[in-house]
């Protein structure tokens, strides 16, 4: 009996299958990294919520916080964190235009050397992950050399 | 029918994300740049609660907290739903995960709405 038959419930491959899909392109890498900023991100926004909770006990221990949140750990965590945000921000901004349809070009005859959808939307992803990566520079020198 | 309504709020509120979280980067995080103040003077309790006890602020803030709650926790649930679960585990998640948001929202808008009341010297 073949284990790997696919079933209703099963997701063959699981997690693995975040990073194993048989082909590696350009794409696939952006679609892992969405998915690590993104459960970064909920994780943070929950700490981020209990621990501004910490407000109404003072203003001597919100001063405390603060002064932990100033020291150059936390300053790479909160750079580390606007760059995923800003990182999972610009390839949503892509991933609404491929889901609506954008930049995908007219469907052609499958005539070789094939074009799919993804070569013709290439430019355009480069174009807004060099962007993701200005901001993200230009966010850290902000940050770093105010 | 159900998926696809939550599927499209999920992207509807992307707009409100991109702007509020931006706002409140510009704020909190990038005050030198923005607003020429330093962020130790932006995060002081008090320029803090003063900030706070705006109703723009109030309504705001609540809003980004649905907004970015409902995005990430949709987007949590994808993920774990797309694990292989039977139906019973897969209710679960969901139960847990609205759990979790309700908590989370509550708190942030208790929070909020304590900033808000918030009186100086009192």
């Amino acid at each position: 009996m073949n284990s790997n038959k696919p079933t209703a419930y099963n997701n063959r491959l699981g997690v693995k299958g975040w990073v194993y899909a048989g082909r590696y392109t350009f794409e696939r890498y952006l679609y892992l990294g969405h998915r690590l900023s993104g459960l970064g991100l909920i994780a943070y926004m929950v700490l981020h919520i209990v621990e501004t909770a910490n407000r109404m006990r003072g203003e001597e221990a919100w001063a405390a916080l603060m002064t932990l949140f100033a020291s150059p750990l936390f300053r790479v965590i909160e750079y580390l964190l606007f760059a995923a945000a800003v990182f999972h921000a610009m390839n949503g901004v892509r991933l609404l235009l491929t889901e609506l349809g954008f930049f995908l070009g007219k469907p052609r005859e499958p005539v070789y050397p094939y074009s799919s959808s993804i070569k013709r939307h290439r430019p355009l992803t480069y174009i807004i992950m060099a962007l993701a990566g200005l901001i993200i520079i230009l966010g850290g020198s902000s940050l770093f050399f105010p | 029918m159900r998926e696809t309504r939550l599927w499209s709020v999920h992207l509807l509120v992307i707009p409100i994300i991109v702007v509020l979280l931006g706002a409140h980067f510009a704020v909190m995080h990038y005050a030198p740049v923005f607003y020429g103040v330093s962020i130790e003077e932006a995060r002081n309790f008090e320029t803090m609660i003063e900030r706070g006890r705006s109703v723009a602020q109030l309504v705001l803030y609540i809003l980004l907290l649905a907004a970015a709650l409902y995005h990430g926790l949709y987007g949590l649930r994808g993920i774990l739903r797309e694990l292989t679960l039977t139906p019973g585990l897969g209710k679960i998640v969901d139960t847990s995960i609205i759990l979790l948001g309700l908590f989370i929202f509550a708190l942030g808008a208790y929070v909020t709405w304590w900033t808000f009341s918030f009186k100086i010297g009192g």
